[in-house]
């Protein structure tokens, strides 16, 4: 779809550019369009059902947005993201991820490439909006219970000098794992909160698209997109 | 609820344990896990089982023989909602009031520190939604809370406070800005929520009053924020929650809606 995909050993020289965000929205995009009925079902059990086609008809206008632009450098790519899921999507996912990406772009800048570094410095700005914003903590049950893993598992693996594809496979799995542990947990953030003690042994619907955006990032920076 | 413990009867104490337990989450449970969830044993609990199987308050899963909630539950929850004068007037000025906004409308009373639902009309639309009767607001951070509390002993808000408040995203009040829309609320008649506790979702809500002129519940719009307050002011559903809530007061008998809006 895109023709501006960075060419190197994948995960190597971990060098990324704006074809690595292109990729990531674009494997998000197809995720949301793929799980959006999965989604809407987890969300009806505890919240109004609407985080299926939201985050859905987000990445969608993000597409259409990013296919207008072929010059922007990373960054400005990110914020552009941020910029069009504010103004596209209702509910909660439009604010949060809205103002995360634009963080996450406002950290890289407006520098050509970026390295794995700088990715997880990134990332932190966007946990960081997230948790501002919807002033949610780890256990709250909400899409922090991903991020918040996936992100220390991130740092940790980069840290450590391990290769940028596995360091992000192991963050999906942290996100992952992460969702699966909201299962038992009361919401104490969102419209789940409404329900009480009922919002306990429904997975969360934000932590569960969250695991799927980070999973599309692997798949990004694998350049198997 | 400890020192409550005294004036209450043991085995009621225990089977609405029983009842809260099987309520908290959607898995059945099993003898043993009750057991061991309320520290009771086990042929107390199953004791307490068939006494409420017989009444319909839980029934047995045949296949896995665990335990669930039953139906005459069911029936019990909607006897509430029908002796509740609150909701049967409010249902014709909740449908008009949908109409008229083109939002979803909600009616609670005050339960604790939370506004109960007893009433909610879907938003005139064909999209999905989800009957929000019975879920509970915070009622710091809702519009139906607020109306509510500005028109509530004082004592009710110092001991809210008292509480603490907690910060359900980064819009919600303060103690401090609370006080002082409270008195706002009071002033107008209406009160305004805006991502208040859910991100992306507002309301406006105003109090109902009945014969003897106390605030015993509210009504209101919730919805996406950018419906709530619309960008032309003429379209801001102010005017018809308050008309909602007066007509709600008057046929509870309430002698004038306590504020001159």
């Amino acid at each position: 779809m895109h023709s501006t995909l960075s060419n190197r050993d994948a995960g190597v020289t971990s060098t990324l550019d704006r074809g690595t965000i292109l990729r990531w929205v674009t494997e998000i995009a197809a995720a949301m369009r793929q799980h959006r009925d999965y989604l809407v079902q987890l969300d009806a059990a505890i919240g109004d059902g609407d985080h299926g086609t939201n985050m859905n008809r987000g990445f969608d206008a993000v597409l259409r947005a990013l296919d207008a632009d072929e010059t922007s450098p990373p960054g400005r790519l990110l914020i552009l993201v941020g910029r069009t899921l504010v103004n596209s999507v209702g509910g909660a996912s439009g604010p949060l991820w809205g103002s995360a990406f634009r963080q996450m772009g406002k950290r890289l800048g407006d520098a050509p490439t970026f390295d794995a570094a700088a990715l997880v410095e990134a990332l932190d700005a966007g946990l960081a909006a997230i948790v501002d914003l919807g002033a949610a903590t780890l256990g709250d049950k909400t899409m922090v219970d991903a991020l918040q893993p996936a992100l220390g598992t991130l740092r940790g693996a980069v840290d450590a000098g391990q290769p940028l594809r596995s360091a992000v496979r192991s963050a999906a799995e942290a996100a992952e794992a992460g969702m699966r542990a909201t299962v038992p947990l009361q919401a104490r953030r969102g419209r789940a909160s409404y329900l009480g003690e009922r919002s306990i042994g429904h997975q969360d619907p934000g932590a569960t698209s969250t695991a799927m955006i980070l999973r599309a990032l692997e798949r990004a920076v694998s350049g198997t997109g | 609820m400890a020192n409550e413990r005294r004036t209450t009867i043991q085995s009621i104490d225990r089977a609405a344990g029983i009842l809260k337990a099987l309520g908290a989450g959607p898995l059945r449970l099993g003898v043993s896990e009750l057991a061991d969830r309320l520290g009771l044993a086990r042929p107390t609990v199953h004791g307490l089982l068939q006494t409420l199987v017989v009444h319909g308050f839980v029934e047995q899963d045949p296949a896995s023989e665990k335990y669930q909630l039953g139906p005459g539950l069911l029936q019990l929850g909607y006897s509430y909602l029908d002796l509740n004068e609150l909701r049967s007037r409010s249902i014709v000025h909740a449908d008009r009031l949908a109409t008229r906004t083109g939002l979803a409308v909600r009616a609670g009373v005050m339960h604790g520190t939370s506004v109960v639902i007893v009433h909610h009309v879907f938003r005139p639309d064909d999209t999905l939604q989800i009957l929000e009767v019975g879920l509970q607001l915070p009622v710091h951070a809702s519009a139906l809370g607020k109306a509510l509390l500005a028109h509530l002993d004082a004592r009710v808000v110092d001991g809210l406070i008292q509480e603490g408040l907690p910060k359900l995203t980064k819009h919600t009040l303060s103690a401090t800005r609370l006080r002082q829309e409270l008195k706002t609320i009071r002033e107008q008649g209406v009160a305004t929520e805006r991502n208040e506790a859910v991100l992306g979702e507002s309301s406006v809500g105003a109090a109902i009053f009945d014969r003897t002129g106390a605030a015993v519940g509210a009504i209101g719009v919730a919805g996406e924020t950018e419906r709530v307050f619309p960008r032309a002011p003429a379209r801001h559903p102010a005017q018809a929650v308050i008309e909602a809530a007066r007509g709600v007061s008057r046929e509870l008998g309430a002698p004038r809606w306590s504020v001159s809006a």
